[in-house]
């Protein structure tokens, strides 16, 4: 183009240009504002200053920067529009008006239709007929009409969601014509060529007077033309015209519901037809995959349906033994079950009898049947699985001891198998366990990494046949194969020549065991196999189908059911629009570019006679004013940064010019994004992840505090039975222990705690001394809950009647701390006692014990009684197992023996007056906290009597 | 102006300034004002003179000769041989150190860069001063506002009566300080160094001795201006715009450090003693300087005098 044609749409607004030079001296007239700032020596200042540093003008190349952005905008107000649209109809015969509707022209349809119309109206007022055919449609009347009937037709006309069938269109056209020729044939083309068509020369052998090529933008569509899933991403292929300029776009992926659930984007390389890109999504979300489209571009071609063919599949399991349930990691199907949870979903019998067990399972209609170790199937369950699998059912099958004993002749095996399985390596066996070799290429299992570190010591043999290296999917290091495979009908029957737990290889432990089956599943038929019915050809009604927008529409007027048989491919065509045809429980999407297809440009080489290209109404006429509007801001903002530099902001100080640098990039970022909002949309910046709750997050809670000071060191603890004597004395007896335990060993507790049952937490302490005082308060029955609870959490308690005097001379036989006792005990959960056996731990946890003594003497120490083991030696020690007594009980006192004042004085005299007696008390709590804090670790010392013997001491 | 480096304060209340002097001279130990040049006042003080008069402490016992009033000898010492003895007391005086601090509009700056303003730190350098000094039993005065007191108070004294009077003005009339006496003056000295010494010579030549505590901020000694900037001088509303102020910023360092140089030089020649002070650093820094001036601590011969 030579020149710009440019018309003012308001040319009033350039009045405005006058005021330029008034707007050119006020701006040469005030300078920058300055800081005012106090300065006491101003004298020493003075004289130093040079008076002409202080420009009070600013820079003319300022100035004209300013005034150039003041033109700027007045242009911009007055609203430039470049190339408005010119042209001429012939008028020495009808207008023939070819349009495509096909599905790349739905973007842009108001503006072919407005392009149209223009045409319509110019031959309206030429007074010429007008003749009108629309490519995408089924019937067109190319008959020559007045301009009001062809206007309505347009009006009517809509874009379809299918390739324009042109040539359909022309022979309408020239059948319409019936041999007039026609004055101007304009064809309005989305510039996407539509098979082999040759539209273009058809067009020219109508001969018109003069042929116009009206292109849209048709060239930027893009279709989608296939989805595949990956072993991490779903990877999707688009085409376009071809065309020098690199494109990207961004994916979406809808569920079923329409909600976008997963992002990814395409990039198409310069000069490049075609590209793929992914859509990254864990394996689950991608089941959910519905449909995919391209972000900014609502066509049918830019839509991609999925069907249920990626959905998950429903897999059976079976076994050949009854599952124990105590021994999971020997059930074979504990392997499977870990394997496949994540992407299948599992269905197990109710039922052991598998003759009951197989018939229920294949009425759920799973995909996939998995058998481990199943030697024979019954024989009347045989037919029925043989169907499932000729209908497309997927048999996987897993040796084992089972299967290696039966006969060869099972006719759901792959394979034949040699009876007995192969041992490779033990005592009898020159073999090695033998490695997987690489994968074969043809195998499913191909472009997985080469399996390492996977032994197989024992497998079921394969008899050799000639085509057993073609249904070999793996096989070991020295050929034989470890997973074969057979089609059966539709389905398939998989073997695994090992079991599917680790005792003949390591396999089901590896990560490839996962895969593998993964992979499987993938390769199996979605949407359930029933064993009814034969394989026949199916006709699936229309289900949804999609419009020229990309939505899918229950709307199905004009479609014929789809007919799939096997091997053929269904197509997209009038009559079977794209969209989903079946029904709710399954259907197949029909898609409207065969897979891989791609886009090329309409032939209009060679032709018999010359044809102008123009384009659309309203894409050239193209106003200036966003540009001239983008150019003033960003003059704005380099007069900004200008004006900031020359004030001296960016010297001033750091924390300003940081904060100066940030809002000019920033509006600089603004700036660039106004100008090009193509590219920065096309960038589609991946959704920022949510980010985690910021802020402190306080969790603390009243009494925190409290906890963590109980919960760095051990510490004793009491009941307070708000007796205050007693109090005491559980206080200070547990400080004397404590502080006896710091000496002699290496526990060293904290201050004793004392403890109000009833509501404070008893969880931090490993035993609790609780005296019994008969003239406290009895504890509710909420607290001896809370004992009940620790105790069976683990804890233990010493109960302390502290009555073994009186109950010597007691006549009634118990006292009333031990009544006391029994009542708290009546409501408590509690085990079988006995007094501490010699041999327990109890005596030997420190010490070497052979009594418990207190401030009295004799009352035995009662524990939990250890359950006699009747099968074993009486000589063996250790008794019992793991278990801590949850309970001791005593009437010594032990609290008095080891009560003491702040030096170290003992407070109440032992009965009787003994020291020794004393020490043994501090060796009792000694022992006690020892078999508290270790259990029956200690349990070796029992042992120590023997050791020594057999060291020969 | 938000931005602007420094701006002009109000006068610092003067119980807030005692508070934080009295606190300054706490750090600072007793200060007795160099002996040699003390006043040949009959008002009795803390500076022994080396010879016998008015004080406290023992000078000597020398014979009596007639004439002396008999209340004079000391019969516990004339009792232990056949003569009669007076006991003379070391004569003790006080010094007077008169106390100023220029509290002129230039001195109500404070930049950002500062912590106080310079008429707040001068305050407090200046009763810091008279606490110290009246601790040691030094006789302060101010002239035009107080006269030489030697009370414990001082310091209070010196606050109550600069509430009610005016130091604005610069150093008012010094005819009532006679020779031999301390002069300790605290303010910006902004003046032409000529000016300056112009109005401190004759105080010199009547042998009075002076110390100068310039007290300064630092956006006045660095100049931490840029860009266009408008300078007013708060005594004279003057303006002055500088177009860019970070290229003035060296010259005017050059001229602003030999204006100090020059009047530190000057003074020195009258034997007085000059202590440029800056607010962004602590008072007790030029408390200390002015004290060892004052006592002629052995840090002058290590520093030659100088600081």
């Amino acid at each position: 183009m030579s020149f710009l044609p440019v018309v003012f749409s308001s040319p009033l607004m350039l009045a405005a240009l006058v005021v330029l030079p008034a707007i050119w001296w006020l701006l040469r007239l005030t300078p920058p504002k300055p800081v005012t700032e106090v300065f006491p020596p101003l004298r020493i200042l003075a004289g130093i200053l040079k008076r002409e540093e202080t420009p009070s003008k600013s820079p003319w190349w300022l100035t004209a920067l300013r005034m150039l952005m003041a033109a700027l905008i007045i242009l911009a107000i007055a609203d430039p529009v470049v190339n408005p649209r010119v042209g001429t109809l012939s008028s020495s015969g009808p207008l023939a008006l070819v349009v495509d509707n096909g599905w790349a022209t739905a973007n842009d349809w108001e503006r072919r239709v407005r392009t149209a119309d223009a045409l319509i109206t110019e031959a309206e007022s030429a007074d010429v007929p007008v003749s009108i055919v629309f490519s995408a449609d089924r019937e067109n009347d190319g008959v020559p009409g007045t301009a009001t009937a062809a206007r309505t037709r347009l009006a009517a006309a809509a874009p379809r969601p299918l390739r324009p069938n042109r040539a359909e269109a022309v022979a309408a056209l020239r059948t319409g014509l019936d041999g007039t020729r026609p004055g101007t044939l304009a064809f309005i083309s989305d510039g996407i060529a539509s098979g082999d068509d040759t539209v273009m020369r058809d067009l020219a052998g109508l001969s018109p007077q003069s042929l116009r090529l009206i292109e849209g933008d048709g060239g930027d569509a893009i279709a989608l033309t296939g989805a595949v899933n990956e072993a991490d991403a779903m990877r999707i292929t688009a085409t376009r015209l071809e065309s020098a300029a690199p494109r990207t776009v961004a994916l979406t992926a809808f569920d079923t519901r329409g909600r976008a659930i997963s992002n990814g984007s395409i990039a198409f390389a310069a000069g490049e037809a075609t590209a793929s890109g992914t859509l990254t999504a864990p394996f689950e979300l991608r089941n959910d995959f519905a449909r995919i489209g391209i972000d900014g571009l609502a066509t049918a071609g830019s839509t991609y349906l999925l069907d249920d063919g990626f959905r998950r599949r429903r897999v059976a399991l079976l076994s050949g033994e009854a599952r124990d349930q105590s021994q999971p990691l020997l059930s074979p199907l504990y392997y499977i079950n870990r394997a496949l949870a994540p992407y299948a979903d599992l269905v197990q019998p109710t039922e052991t009898d598998l003759a009951v067990a197989l018939p229920q399972l294949l009425e759920q209609k799973p995909s996939m049947v998995i058998m481990a170790d199943i030697g024979r199937l019954p024989e009347d369950t045989t037919p029925a699985m043989t169907r499932w699998i000729q209908n497309g059912g997927t048999l996987v099958r897993f040796a084992g001891p089972r299967l290696a004993a039966a006969p060869a002749d099972d006719p759901l095996v792959p394979v034949r198998l040699r009876q007995g399985e192969r041992a490779l390596g033990g005592t009898l066996s020159w073999s090695e366990p033998q490695p997987l070799a690489p994968y074969p290429a043809t195998s499913p299992f191909a472009g997985m990494p080469r399996p390492e570190g996977i032994t197989v010591n024992r497998q079921v043999l394969a008899e050799p046949t000639a085509d057993l290296s073609q249904r070999t999917w793996a096989s070991l290091a020295d050929g034989t194969p470890l997973v074969t495979t057979r089609t059966l009908g539709a389905g398939r029957i998989v073997l695994f020549h090992v079991s599917a737990e680790a005792t003949w290889s390591n396999l089901p432990i590896s990560g490839d065991f996962v895969e593998m089956l993964r992979r499987v599943v993938q390769l199996s038929r979605s949407g359930g196999v029933t064993s009814e019915g034969g394989a026949a050809a199916q006709a699936l009604p229309p289900y949804r189908l999609m419009n020229a927008d990309g939505t899918l529409v229950t709307e199905t007027g004009g479609a014929r059911p789809l007919e799939i048989a096997a091997g053929a491919t269904p197509v997209a065509d009038g009559e079977h629009p794209p969209g989903l045809y079946g029904s709710e429980e399954g259907f197949v999407a029909l898609n409207l570019l065969p897979r891989d297809a791609s886009l090329r440009p309409i032939e209009s080489t060679d032709l018999p006679m010359p044809y102008t290209s123009e384009a659309l109404i309203g894409s050239e006429a193209w106003s200036m004013k966003p540009a001239l509007f983008t150019a003033a801001l960003i003059l704005l903002l380099v007069d900004t940064l200008i004006v900031l530099f020359m004030a001296g902001t960016f010297t001033r100080t750091r924390r300003l010019r940081t904060a100066a640098a940030m809002l000019a990039i920033g509006l600089a970022a603004l700036g660039v994004g106004i100008m090009s909002p193509q590219p920065a949309q096309a960038q589609a910046v991946p959704p920022t992840q949510a980010a985690p709750a910021q802020g402190p997050f306080d969790d603390t809670r009243p009494g925190d505090d409290d906890i963590l000071g109980h919960l760095d060191n051990t510490h004793l603890a009491y009941v307070v039975t708000g007796e205050s004597e007693v109090d005491r004395i559980s206080e200070r007896g547990l400080a004397g222990l404590t502080e006896f335990l710091t000496y002699r060993t290496t526990l060293e507790p904290g201050a004793p705690v004392g403890l109000d049952i009833s509501k404070d937490e008893l969880s931090f302490y490993s035993l609790i001394y609780w005296p019994i005082s008969a003239n406290a308060e009895m504890p509710s029955a909420a607290a001896i809950s809370r004992i009940d609870a620790y105790m069976r959490a683990g804890g233990t308690v010493l109960f302390d009647t502290r009555d073994q005097l009186s109950s010597l001379s007691a006549v009634s036989g118990t006292s009333p701390n031990t009544e006391r006792l029994q009542a708290i005990l009546s409501d408590l959960d509690i085990p079988p006692l006995e007094p501490v056996p010699t041999d327990n731990v109890l005596t030997k946890s420190f010490y070497l014990l052979s009594s418990f003594p207190g401030r009295y003497t004799g009352s035995p120490l009662w524990i939990e009684a250890q359950p006699q083991s009747t099968g074993e030696p009486s000589e063996r020690p250790a008794r019992s197992g793991d278990g801590v007594s949850p309970i001791m009980i005593t009437g010594n006192d032990m609290a008095g023996a080891w009560a003491t004042d702040d030096n170290g004085a003992p407070l109440l005299p032992t009965v009787p007056p003994d020291e020794m007696q004393r020490e043994y008390a501090f060796r009792s709590g000694v022992n006690i906290m020892m078999y508290m804090l270790t259990g029956n670790y200690k349990a070796d010392q029992v042992h120590i009597p023997a050791l020594l013997e057999r060291l020969g001491q | 102006m938000v931005n602007a480096v420094g701006h002009i304060v109000d006068r610092t209340p003067s119980g807030e300034v005692l508070s934080r002097a009295q606190s300054r001279a706490a750090l600072v130990p007793d200060c007795m004002v160099e002996a040699r040049r003390i006043a040949n006042t009959v008002i009795s003080g803390w500076h022994g003179r080396r010879r016998r008069g008015i004080g406290e402490n023992f000078w000597q016992f020398r014979p009596y000769s007639d004439g002396e009033s008999l209340s004079r000898i000391d019969w516990r010492r004339s009792a232990r041989d056949d003569h009669t003895y007076v006991r003379d007391r070391e004569w003790e005086a006080a010094h007077t150190i008169w106390l100023w601090a220029d509290l002129s509009p230039s001195m109500m700056y404070k930049s950002r860069f500062g912590t106080v303003s310079k008429e707040s730190r001068a305050l407090v350098l200046m009763l810091a001063l008279a606490e110290i000094l009246a601790r040691s039993g030094e006789r302060i005065g101010c002239p035009g506002v107080m006269e030489p007191v030697s009370a414990r108070n001082a310091a209070e004294r010196l606050a109550t009566a600069l509430m009610h009077s005016d130091l604005s003005a610069g150093l008012p009339a010094t005819g009532m300080i006679r020779g031999w006496s301390d002069l300790v003056l605290i303010g910006d000295f902004l003046d032409p160094a000529p000016a300056i010494m112009d109005r401190l010579g004759p105080l010199g030549r009547r042998g009075m001795r002076g110390h100068v505590i310039e007290v300064a901020d630092p956006a006045e000694e660095t100049f931490p201006y840029a860009g266009r900037t408008e300078f007013t001088d708060p005594e004279t509303g003057e303006k002055l715009t500088a177009g860019r102020a970070e290229i003035l910023a060296e010259d005017y360092r050059r001229a602003y450090f030999a204006r100090r140089e020059s009047l530190g030089e000057g003074l020195r020649h009258m034997g007085w003693t000059f202590i440029p002070h800056r607010t962004d650093h602590l008072a007790s820094e030029a408390l200390v300087s002015v004290h060892m001036h004052l006592s002629g601590m052995p840090g002058r011969a290590t520093h030659g005098g100088q600081l």
